[in-house]
């Protein structure tokens, strides 16, 4: 080993608890970019497994080309049987469903897929039976079989009566004839099997089936297969090979997939910006504190280039154990999160943890190239050590390197990104606007990370006088401390500005999301109650029936999706059956009418964008379903809950086919008078026999749109929670770097009294006045850009700014506390400081 | 007078500080350093005492066990009339704090604060204000009115060590305690820090004791106590630089 390389080993050893925090931060960054990719491989692997075997024997597949289009003929079938090369031909046909088990309870699948489907006997079937656990294969109608998974859920055996919800046929009664064993099980997943016949009359519209999974005759290739097909479809129909009718099903998951991908990186990303203050924080300071070493080195003779790489060297040994330790950090988190995920019923296939070498690589480099980066701008300042400063007696512990390049820069960068800003603000267009702000935040931002050392004695000076005043002489002390080394501070602050700008940020797009859905609810639904579903299956049109007939009823409004072409351009819209105005707010800003017969109302940003206007004409059609010509008789302000144009139901059931035929959503409006306490009762009663539909008020309605956004800020609290450790974890670690280099000047403050509680305090205040230094400028960023961001998108309905201050002033809180809590540790250890090491030559 | 161990209370309230029979061991077993070896001094109230000594006699430990910086492996030590064995952390800081001021050779001062920052410390760390008219006139003996909104990076050595008894004095402790305060400083700035501290005992009636090495420094003292290998084998009053320098030749010999 080369002499200079024994120093960086030396070092290494001699700072081994400064280091440690170090490795940590490291870690957690690689940690989340590991375990990121480890989640979504194994999920990856996991649901490639499902489809090989779901997709077993499949050699051809014949499918629709578009969503919108009917389906396959069913009189297809038989020529396709007679197509040369095919042995046989499987008939798929299924629908989502829910299963109500013999108490009249629904079993849930969490978040798999529960789903109806058709029982293929083997002659017809192109893979494997599944093997039954308990009972036998429906053969007739009101007969089912359930997997295993449904069956436990449920507790239901062979023999058991249960029911089925669908959208079309309402509530169907079966009786549980078997239980079958799906080869791969995901967690929560519903299948439930009937009878060809049955599975034919519930699932499709007598003409269509859903799909047809086609098995070649042996020694044919699925290419010939294919291309043997293909000369009997119809254009609305596509053939694919088995291979890629498989790559079509891995891909869709695989889409799914690389979102959460995405979002998991990201955050990594952030932990590891954040990582990257805490390393640079830490080899400056060790550099600091090594200059008279440093120098002695230059004196006797070693290079510049030979200084810096030894502290490289020293970089690169944290950033392989950081990330090393993150690589394992990274499987663990996958675990958990796999685990977590499974324990909160949200559907995952099982199976083992899958590393690929990508994974591995993927974190070393970035985890060590991270680090270096890092250590690169102090390594610089260590070279530039002259010799001469071996002899010098005191080492100014303030730097006093000039901030001004730093702080040109920073000014310079900050005002292109407030440029970038303005025009994002003004930008007409949502999508630019966003673009450009997100464009003007980093510059921002990283104006604000250059400007942070002057900023912070802007900012620490009078709030330390404030903080400090009743601490005395300990608050005095704890202010200069905490500015006495501006890009130290800045530096450790920031980590926690990171963090708390994106909590901020997006606590107020989500505040003012719940704001703005409040609002529209508030200004524009006059209907009294609102039945809904929370399950994956759309309301049966006879519930409205049903809920019609209360007492107290004033009308019932029915809407619909209509996924249909117009004028040859897919498009969906909503089908209205009853009174639209009972129920609703409609601002019309030309014409009027309503959606009965032939007359279509259109949103005013659709009319602008298709250059409709008030009695143009236009066709609504389905393939295999008879066109609908629509007249334009009104334009409406654009409305959330109404969507781009407005038909009428019977347009809509003129374009889908009855078994699809579905309500999303039911309004009720009471008669005038009505009590409306008794009419929910009423609606309630009317409307269990049906499973799926739930009754709400406004308010109900508001908190449960509240609850799903509140749900999705929680996770991303929690994401980001880690960029807050790695921030906690970047003050203890500059506090406890700090203790070590101002040990004298602790040692002495003891000697002339200052008691060991006033020592510990000091840190204390100190870190205070970093953590609030630093959520004060994320908060302030975040909220401003938060605010900003949902002014760009107040046409997309974001149209209420919502500052939720109260939480705001509780984060500021929380990074004092966790400011002061973050300081126990060194705080402890510089108040064990003997008086006597002031003395005692360093 | 000086050397009686059993003092009458009349004349028990003369003495600042004392030692009694201490022992001072650093480690232990066959490595073990007897630093000091049954030390007996009584400092009096009002007086400038010097302790001179070679290298590793012992002086700086003496010093720190005299001023609660470090404890003793046996006998007692007084401040005043307080014992300072078994006394706690807190007690001993408070009585540091409020009794004794410092002066160390270097690394006095608070380099965040500025020079009237450090003299008032200790008393801001208590909790309390400065009396003023006691301040101006430390202030004023120091010479360093022009000085006082500077911080110490800012001053030189001489300033540094003023503003060091300047702190030592603002409390106006019952002894001052200096490990070689001028062992950093040119004879000009040795002779002013060392002439503020001779009228700090004579105006203000302060009790200073110091470690030094220079015979110049020592001449300053009414009383200069010789130590060797931990123990005190002689003492001279009314000393000259000379007679000083003649005791200590004696001693490395
Ligand atoms: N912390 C310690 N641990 C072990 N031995 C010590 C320690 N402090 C002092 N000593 C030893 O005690 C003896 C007296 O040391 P002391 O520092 O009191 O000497 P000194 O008279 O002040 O010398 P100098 O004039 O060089 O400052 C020396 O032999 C020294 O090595
Ligand atoms: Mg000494």
């Amino acid at each position: 080993m080369s002499a200079m390389g024994m120093v960086s080993v030396r070092n290494l050893k001699a700072h081994r608890v400064r280091l440690l925090l170090t490795v940590v931060s490291v870690m957690l960054g690689t940690a989340f970019v590991a375990g990121s990719f480890v989640f979504t491989d194994t999920l990856k692997s996991s649901f490639d497994k499902i489809f090989t075997t779901v997709d077993a024997g499949v050699d051809a597949r014949v499918q629709p080309k578009h969503s919108y289009d009917p389906g396959v003929p069913q009189d297809l079938v038989t020529k396709i049987q007679a197509v040369p090369g095919v042995r046989t031909v499987e008939v798929h046909a299924g629908a989502p469903i829910v299963l109500v088990d013999s108490r009249g309870k629904k079993v849930q699948p969490g978040g798999a897929p529960s789903e109806g489907g058709m029982w293929t006997p083997a002659a017809q079937s192109v893979g494997t039976l599944p093997t039954f656990a308990a009972g036998r294969a429906p053969t007739r109608a009101g007969e089912v079989a359930i997997n295993s998974g449904a069956a436990t859920k449920g507790h239901l055996t062979a023999g058991d009566r249960a029911k089925v919800v669908l959208p079309n046929a309402g509530v169907v009664d079966v009786t549980v004839v078997g239980v079958y064993k799906t080869k791969v099980e995901t967690g929560g997943y519903i299948g439930v099997l009937f009878s060809r016949p049955q599975a034919l009359e519930l699932f499709t519209d007598g003409k269509h089936v859903g799909s047809l999974d086609i098995a070649a005759a042996a020694g044919v290739s699925e290419k010939t297969l294919a291309a043997n097909i293909a000369h009997t479809l119809p254009s609305t129909l596509e053939v694919r090979t088995g291979t890629q009718a498989r790559t079509d099903d891995q891909g869709g998951i695989q889409t799914a997939l690389s979102f959460i991908n995405y979002i998991l990186l990201g955050f990594g990303f952030i932990a590891l910006i954040v990582g990257t203050f805490i390393i640079y924080n830490t080899f400056s300071m060790i550099v600091a504190q090594r200059l008279r070493e440093l120098a002695l080195l230059r004196a006797i003779g070693a290079g510049r280039k030979q200084v810096r790489r030894s502290v490289l060297v020293e970089a690169g040994v944290i950033g392989v154990i950081g990330s090393a330790l993150g690589l394992a950090g990274g499987i663990g988190l996958a675990f958990g999160l796999h685990s977590l995920l499974d324990a909160l019923n949200l559907g995952l296939p099982s199976g083992g943890l899958v590393m690929t070498p990508r994974t591995v690589i993927v974190a070393l480099v970035l985890g060590t190239g991270v680090t270096l980066l890092s250590a690169n701008a102090p390594a610089r300042r260590a070279a530039q050590v002259p010799p001469v400063a071996a002899m010098r007696e005191e080492f100014a512990s303030t730097s006093a390197a000039s901030l001004r390049r730093r702080t040109v820069l920073g000014t310079v960068v900050a005002a292109l990104g407030a440029v970038v800003t303005v025009a994002g603000v003004t930008s007409s267009s949502a999508g630019t606007g966003a673009s450009l702000l997100g464009l003007g935040l980093v510059g921002v931002a990283a104006g604000a990370m250059m400007l942070s050392p002057v900023l912070a004695g802007w900012i620490i000076t009078p709030l330390g006088t404030v903080i400090g005043r009743p601490f005395g002489a300990v608050g005095r002390l704890a202010r200069t401390n905490a500015v006495r080394n501006p890009r130290r501070t800045a530096a450790t602050a920031f980590a926690l500005t990171l963090g708390l700008l994106l909590v901020s940020g997006i606590a107020v797009v989500g505040a003012s999301m719940k704001a703005s859905i409040s609002g529209i609810v508030d200004s524009t639904v006059r209907a009294d109650y609102i039945l809904g579903t929370q399950s994956s299956v759309d309301i049966p049109p006879r519930a409205a029936i049903a809920a019609s007939k209360v007492p107290g009823v004033g009308s019932t409004t029915e809407l619909h999706n209509v996924a249909t072409l117009v004028d040859g351009k897919h498009g969906v819209g909503t089908g209205v059956d009853g009174p639209l105005n009972a129920i609703v707010k409609v601002d019309m800003k030309h014409g009027g009418g309503t959606t009965t017969g032939h007359s279509m109302l259109v949103s005013s940003d659709t009319a602008k964008k298709n250059h409709w206007t008030i009695g143009s004409q236009h066709t609504l059609s389905v393939p295999g379903r008879t066109p609908a010509v629509e007249t334009i008789t009104g334009i409406y302000a654009d409305n959330q809950l109404l969507g781009p144009w407005l038909v009428s139901g019977d347009v809509y059931r003129t374009l889908t086919p009855p078994n699809e035929q579905a309500d999303i959503v039911i309004l009720i409006r009471a008669a005038p008078g009505a009590d409306l306490h008794a009419l929910r009762t009423g609606l309630e009663q009317a409307t269990n026999n049906f499973y799926v539909v739930t009754v709400q008020n406004r308010d109900e309605f508001k908190g449960q749109v509240a609850g799903q956004i509140n749900g999705l800020l929680g996770l991303l609290y929690g994401l980001l929670g880690l960029a807050i450790v790695i921030a906690i974890l970047g003050i203890i670690n500059t506090l406890a770097l700090s203790v070590v280099e101002r040990r004298r000047e602790i040692g002495m403050l003891r000697a002339v009294g200052m008691q060991r509680k006033q020592v510990r305090r000091t840190i204390y205040v100190e870190s205070l006045l970093i953590a609030v230094f630093g959520a004060v400028l994320g908060l302030g960023l975040g909220i401003a850009y938060g605010s900003m961001f949902t002014r760009t998108l107040r046409n997309q309905g974001l149209d209420t700014l919502s500052v939720p201050w109260t939480q705001a002033v509780t984060f500021l809180v929380v990074a004092g506390i966790v400011g002061v809590l973050a300081a126990l540790w060194p705080g402890i250890r510089a108040a064990r400081t003997r008086p006597l090491e002031a003395i005692a030559a360093s | 007078m000086t050397q009686v161990s059993t003092l009458s209370p009349a004349v028990a309230s003369l003495v600042a500080a004392s030692a009694t029979d201490v022992v001072k061991l650093f480690g232990s077993g066959d490595t073990a350093v007897r630093a000091l070896d049954r030390v007996s001094i009584d400092l009096l109230r009002g007086e400038f005492t010097a302790i001179m000594g070679p290298s590793g006699s012992g002086k700086s430990t003496l010093m720190h066990c005299l001023a609660g910086l470090d404890t003793v492996t046996s006998g007692s030590v007084a401040i005043g009339d307080v014992e300072l064995c078994g006394l706690s952390d807190k007690k001993m800081t408070a009585l540091r704090r409020d009794r004794i001021g410092f002066v160390f050779q270097s690394f006095n001062l608070v380099p965040t604060l500025t020079a009237l920052e450090n003299i008032t410390l200790p008393i801001a760390i208590a909790g309390r204000k400065p009396a003023q008219p006691w301040l101006d006139n430390i202030i004023a003996t120091l010479g360093l009115t022009d000085r006082l909104h500077h911080r110490p990076s800012e001053l030189s050595g001489g300033q540094q060590q003023r503003v060091a008894v300047g702190r030592a004095l603002a409390g106006r402790p019952e002894i001052i305690f200096g490990d070689e305060p001028t062992g950093n400083l040119d004879s000009r700035s040795s002779g002013e820090v060392m002439g503020i501290l001779r009228r700090s005992v004579d105006d203000l009636g302060q009790t200073v004791v110091m470690v030094t090495h220079d015979a110049r420094a020592a001449s300053f003292a009414d009383r200069v106590l010789f130590l060797a290998d931990g123990h005190i084998v002689d003492e001279l009053r009314a000393p000259t630089a000379e007679t000083v320098l003649d005791r200590m030749k004696g001693l490395e010999r």
